[in-house]
């Protein structure tokens, strides 16, 4: 199989339990197909409430599927520790706030130690040795290791939780926002270091954004999501150029109105 | 004549050793009837600006300028007292994040009908209460809520977060304000949503003639709403001019940076090739470059931006660099020449 991560029929849906006669539940995914390839970037796109968070967080880890399949590599991700000690391995994620995603009270070194001591068998020298070679890839220096979050700049805290997600040399990273409260110029820089990263080490990213400005620059594939189903996927090229559901149309037209004015 | 005239407006913060100049010397006008933006990444002083026009920084804070001119009044001259009355009868400011800035103990039919000044009112005691609620309503259906009663009742966590915007909106056009200042106000908005805000302001500047400043920090979102605009870096002046000047013809090398790092704004470079970036971030306050701040991030710098550059006006575009960006660079030189 040549997938990297393949999704069966994945869906979720929750149920009220307060009414005894008419139980109802609330579908946020019906069952959903997508396959990611390594050195891809898969967009998804979608209105609030189309399920798109909810998918990311199932797909991570910390929300469990009413039903369906995740393959990486073929085999198929279980709710077991075992198994998920081997998703959060292969899969990461980078959250919208870095600010607030990062332990004010840890410093750096101790931030990226965790993920290595709670899923390698490394010893003290090489985890340094091997946050310092992380920290570089990443255009920071070692010597940040001894700084806290808050020494740091906002741009440089995106690259500290790129480290995170990077430091455990995973396949996929889903990145849920993370370049929306960014500076444009700090924006370009994170998105040329992603590129850059995706060349060297193969990586697939799961890109979940409201700029289709950057979809279109970062993404080979596309998928658009409106209230839990998939109404439109393909390369992001054509999906861009000729829309075809009025979601997708909706949506780009919120965008190219702006697009077109500009030109006029 | 200009609704707003600046000219050198310095912000500096006092410290026990040493003044930090948060803003150094820009100059801000704006006519009646414009939408201008104000762009500059987090950090630029972008909102201290916007503050000190509306008087709401403490006095760790001590600004001055050259010229403060509010309509041909001069602000400077005028005691607190007056200047207060002035601004808050002519200036209203909206803030990003409503949801913070609305009281959540208190609905919003409250805090709509605390916003409406007494002046407007007329008849007896008995009869003002009724005006107010009328009143309220009235500016609910000018930002486009329809559904007045329900979101009259409710509470700021009840309604979503661009109808809490607009909740904003109305509350600051209840003194029928000349300029609103608009501090990003569609920060961490859906898209769609910032549609709406954005089109509301519009139609409002259209419809009332009112004057907006638009404060953001992503040059690429305003351009299609401002007529002109300003680009601000490190607390310094860097560009103004007509929205097309700026986007088309940018001088300044941040201004280029900035065009170029929208995505959407390269469509012709191939997909997935690397964006134009500006190395390294904004200087934070206690370290700041002299002369030019841009310097130790700018491509061009030379020895001479170690000294602040000043501002040249070239047929309404104004720019503060010693080397400014190509093409204008003759016709300058030749309008000086014919100066001379």
């Amino acid at each position: 199989m040549s997938e990297l991560l393949e999704i069966k029929d994945l869906c979720k849906s929750y149920k009220h339990k307060n009414y005894w006669f008419n139980k109802k539940i609330t579908t946020v995914l019906s069952p959903i197909s997508f396959s990611v390839e390594a050195h891809q970037t898969l967009a998804i796109i979608g209105d609030t409430g189309s399920g798109k968070s909810t998918l990311a967080k199932i797909l991570v880890g910390a929300e469990q599927a009413s039903g369906g399949c995740i393959y990486l590599n073929g085999q198929a991700l279980q709710n077991t520790s075992t198994s998920f000690k081997q998703r959060c391995q292969h899969i990461r994620m980078i959250f919208q706030d870095s600010g607030t995603t990062l332990n004010p009270s840890l410093t750096i070194l101790q931030l990226l130690d965790e993920p290595l001591k709670l899923n390698t068998s490394f010893n003290e020298k090489k985890r340094i040795e091997l946050i310092r070679t992380t920290l570089q890839k990443v255009g920071l220096l070692g010597d940040h290791m001894n700084f806290y979050p808050h020494m740091l700049s906002g741009g440089q805290k995106q690259r500290i939780s790129l480290a995170r997600a990077i430091i455990l040399e995973p396949k996929v990273i889903i990145l849920d926002e993370a370049l929306a409260s960014l500076d444009p110029s700090l924006r370009s820089q994170m998105i040329n270091l992603l590129l850059d990263l995706q060349q060297q080490m193969g990586l697939a990213y799961i890109l979940i954004s409201h700029n289709l400005g950057i979809i279109r620059h970062f993404s080979d594939n596309i998928i658009v999501l409106s209230e839990g189903e998939i109404v439109e996927s393909g390369v992001t090229r054509e999906v861009m150029s000729k829309p075809k559901h009025k979601v997708t149309q909706k949506l780009l037209r919120n965008q190219g109105f702006q697009l077109n004015t500009k030109k006029a | 004549m200009n609704l707003l005239d600046i000219r050198n407006l310095s912000i500096e913060l006092i410290s026990d050793d040493k003044n930090i100049r948060a803003v150094d010397k820009v100059s801000l006008s704006m006519k009646e009837g414009e939408v201008r933006g104000l762009v500059g990444e987090s950090g630029s002083g972008k909102s201290l600006l916007a503050q000190a026009l509306v008087g709401v920084l403490n006095d760790k804070w001590h600004v001055h300028a050259d010229r403060f001119h509010w309509r041909g009044i001069d602000l400077l001259r005028l005691s607190i007292e007056e200047r207060k009355a002035v601004l808050s009868r002519d200036i209203a400011m909206i803030f990003q994040e409503p949801m913070a800035c609305l009281d959540p103990t208190t609905s919003i039919g409250e805090q709509l009908i605390e916003a409406i000044d007494s002046s407007q009112l007329s008849g007896f005691f008995w009869q003002k209460h009724q005006q107010r609620q009328l009143a309220a309503i009235r500016l609910l259906h000018k930002v486009g809520i329809k559904d007045h009663k329900t979101c009259l009742k409710s509470y700021p966590h009840q309604l979503t977060e661009a109808f809490c915007q607009r909740v904003m909106i109305a509350m600051a056009l209840a003194r029928r304000p000349i300029l609103l200042i608009a501090d990003e106000p569609t920060a961490a908005m859906e898209i769609t949503n910032e549609g709406q805000i954005f089109r509301l302001l519009a139609s409002l500047n259209q419809l009332k003639n009112m004057a907006i400043l638009l404060i953001s920090h992503d040059i690429e979102n305003i351009t299609s709403w401002t007529n002109t605009i300003t680009v601000m870096y490190s607390g310094q002046f860097v560009e103004a001019g007509t929205t097309s000047q700026i986007f088309s013809n940018p001088l300044h090398p941040y201004t280029r940076a900035l065009v170029d790092s929208s995505p959407s704004a390269n469509l012709h470079l191939p997909a997935k090739s690397r964006l134009k970036a500006l190395p390294g971030s904004i200087p934070i306050l206690q370290h700041l470059p002299i002369g030019c701040r841009l310097g130790p991030r700018c491509p061009r710098a030379h020895r001479a931006c170690v000294v602040a550059p000043s501002v040249t006006n070239f047929h309404g575009h104004e720019v503060s660099c010693h080397f400014p960006l190509t093409s204008l660079k003759k016709p300058r030189s030749k309008a000086i020449k014919e100066v001379c």
